[in-house]
């Protein structure tokens, strides 16, 4: 039996909020940052294999592309990592990347000057998706899966309504040089992972505002009596959440150079994998933003690898799929194993073991 | 362990009051539906109706045992593609087709879900990622067995499924009534208690002695079966075999059973509600094409119905728990109250 005074005694989110230092020495070790050394070692190993395989796979512009492309999960990964943390989800995501990217696309239509005020319209109309998708969530108590859903459904109805479905005029030059164009050698889309990896880890790990997200996906009710804003920072997460899915449009109609109603689908699945392997748990309160960044790089690479081979399309599924299967499993039996000594009566898979989990760091 | 069972116990009553809004909300939408397209309260009308609803209906049934148990489960779509191929492709050849090709999808939606349940209850993966592995899996496996739309499904299953008995009982309602007798029953069994117990709390489950694992695994297996038997009866009514069963279904069988009050934490709800949401949502796309909404609003109108379904339900749990909130983790305001 889990009684709520015992659960609060053990818990350490709420004495790390107090004190972010020590956290900060702890950090160092903790299993999420293992987790996700592992995943990136996993695609470093994924890609030798492909080279071993096939000699002429593997150069350095190869590379290059494959990192270019993972942009726009990396970036829509970070707000259903923080919506994740919280113990929601976000489905909307998908739909909101298409919306941005049509946003930008139609506002802009090939003028440079024209960025200067699509940018925010752009950013403000997705994160206003995502704040309706966070005021459902905490004051009208919809299941995040349902609510986001229906937002999501909503939002293309309306996108469908204003463009008629058809695809998009081309998008500002700057946008697309941004994607292509290099700083020192080094393709600009790289740096902006740099940047969000940096920008975001310190965001969710550092901040006090970050760690009270790690408080409340470990127990709202523990959350309460400490007295967090929990409905202002659940709006807050899927605000963030919608503002990373734009930015990710924007990208990715950049890179495409156009923008269809569709073309943001195909990222809204792996943003949960993204994040559940990157070591998060689906009930909140575990998961950091390396993990999830390990995650995006992997799923990316994971899929470029496979257009490489040359299979059919039902072969690459079957092997991306079952690889998803492996990879999760390497990263819950590393889990497992350190927690066998603590909790061996956990019942695995359980919206407990989440708690359990939290109970020691 | 005292606490939850009386939990568990106290919360049989609520699954009931929520389905009963759901159903009170269907069949104020079936009135409204029925006004603005006559056609809806013939024989031939309802057989329709029934004959959309099925698929969703018992992909969501699979769906909502595997919820109960507070588990996750994306490979519906998956195992659907893979069935409804299977059975465009060898329903025209097998010697006793209808009933050999039934048992052969029920085995592989045993299968895939045998897996699923694995995965989960015995290697410990957290059940929404790895489902996800398995669905784009079937996907493949689909894609290779078909790798486009086509092939032939067996004249008898496409007419006698889609059609009535005895000139009056549409079949589709037949094998929706089927189910949900199958669920009243099974849930007064061993097993249909345990998962209850199992998706209320797995600890104290486990400490009372009931088989968590052992619990999940065949919650899986039963799903997969479920999944199978949707993708029979998908492929009866389009006559054909798709290997793209696209993902915007699978969002519905889950907004299905939460529509249908089961709560998507788990250890509430049930199959009967799931069956109501699947029919809401059905009897939803009819209406708005009845009343002549242009397509784009369909959409907003279907994300706009399903937030309502939803507060309907929440509206029907606080009804009916004013009195007494549980000391979950969801229900936090037994904590303020300290």
């Amino acid at each position: 039996m889990e009684i709520a005074g015992t659960r609060l005694s053990n818990r350490p989110d709420m004495e790390n909020t107090a004190s972010p230092k020590v956290r900060f020495t702890v950090s160092a070790l903790r299993p999420e940052t293992i987790t996700a050394l592992l995943v990136l070692l996993a695609t470093t190993l994924m890609m030798l294999i492909m080279k071993a395989l096939n000699p002429t796979f593997g150069s350095l512009e190869q590379i290059a592309a494959i990192l270019t492309t993972s942009i726009f999960l990396v970036v829509a990964s970070y707000g259903q990592g923080l919506v994740i943390l919280l113990g929601g989800i976000d489905l909307s995501i998908g739909v909101v990347m298409s919306i941005g990217g049509m946003i930008i696309a139609g506002l802009t239509n090939g003028s440079n000057q024209a960025l200067v005020w699509a940018i925010p319209v752009t950013l403000l109309s997705c994160i206003a998706i995502g704040l309706v998708n966070g005021l459902g969530v905490a004051f009208l108590k919809v299941p995040p899966f349902i609510m986001t859903l229906a937002v999501a459904t909503a939002a293309f109805g309306v996108a469908l309504g204003l463009t008629a479905g058809s695809s998009q005029r081309t998008v500002a030059p700057a946008l697309q040089q941004l994607m292509s164009a290099r700083i020192t050698g080094i393709p600009i889309p790289i740096l902006l992972i740099g940047c969000s990896l940096i920008g975001g880890s310190l965001l969710q790990s550092r901040t006090a505002e970050g760690r009270k997200l790690y408080a409340i996906g470990s127990s709202v009710a523990a959350a309460r009596i400490v007295g967090l804003p929990i409905e202002a920072l659940t709006i807050g997460a899927y605000g963030m959440s919608g503002l990373c899915a734009s930015v990710a449009g924007i990208l990715l109609a950049g890179y495409s150079s156009g923008a269809t109603l569709d073309m943001g689908d195909p990222y809204l699945m792996p943003s949960i994998a993204a994040v559940v392997i990157g070591g998060a748990s689906v009930t909140g309160g575990k998961g950091n933003y390396l993990g999830t960044f390990a995650g995006a790089i992997f799923l990316s690479a994971l899929s470029t690898i496979i257009t490489v081979l040359s299979l059919s399309q039902g072969w690459r599924n079957i092997i991306q799929g079952g690889i998803i299967v492996v990879a999760l499993t390497l990263q819950t039996k590393q889990w497992y194993l350190q927690k066998i000594a603590n909790r061996p009566l956990t019942g695995q898979g359980s919206p407990n073991r989440a708690l359990s989990q939290n109970s020691k760091v | 362990m005292v606490m939850s069972m009386k939990q568990a116990s106290r919360e049989k009553g609520r699954p009931l009051a929520s389905s009963l809004f759901a159903a009170i909300l269907y069949v104020v939408m079936f009135v409204i539906y029925s006004i603005n397209a006559p056609s809806a309260i013939t024989l031939g009308g309802i057989t329709d109706l029934l004959n959309n609803t099925i698929v969703l209906a018992i992909a969501s049934a699979g769906l909502t045992l595997i919820i109960l148990a507070a588990e996750l489960d994306l490979s519906s779509v998956g195992v659907i593609a893979v069935s409804n191929v299977l059975v465009a492709t060898v329903s025209t050849k097998m010697p006793a087709g209808t009933i050999g090709t039934l048992l052969l999808v029920c085995l592989v939606g045993l299968l895939v879900g045998l897996t699923n349940g694995w995965l989960v209850a015995f290697l410990g993966l957290q059940s929404l990622a790895c489902t996800l592995g398995t669905m784009i899996m079937c996907q493949g496996i689909a894609l290779v067995i078909l790798d486009a739309p086509g092939g032939e499904v067996a004249a008898f299953i496409m007419n006698r499924l889609t059609d009535t008995v005895f000139g009056m009982i549409p079949v589709a309602g037949l094998i929706l009534a089927v189910v949900v007798l199958a669920w009243l029953l099974f849930r007064r069994t061993r097993l249909g208690i345990a998962i209850y117990a199992v998706g209320t709390d797995a600890v104290a489950s486990h400490l009372t002695g009931i088989d968590v694992k052992g619990t999940k695994l065949r919650v899986f297996a039963l799903a997969g079966v479920a999944y199978g038997l949707a993708g029979y009866l998908l492929s009866a009514q389009t006559g054909t075999g798709d290997p793209r069963v696209s993902n915007s279904f699978l969002l519905y069988v889950f907004a299905a059973v939460a529509i249908g009050g089961t709560s998507l934490g788990g250890g509430r709800g049930g199959v009967i509600g799931s069956v109501i949401g699947a029919g809401i949502l059905t009897v939803m796309q009819k209406l708005l094409f009845a009343v002549g909404v242009a397509d784009f609003y369909t959409n907003i109108f279907s994300g706009l119905i399903m937030v309502v379904a939803i507060l309907f339900g929440n509206l029907s749990a606080i009804l009916t728990l004013h009195q007494r909130m549980p000391l979950t983790r969801h229900g936090d305001r037994g904590y303020s109250a300290q």
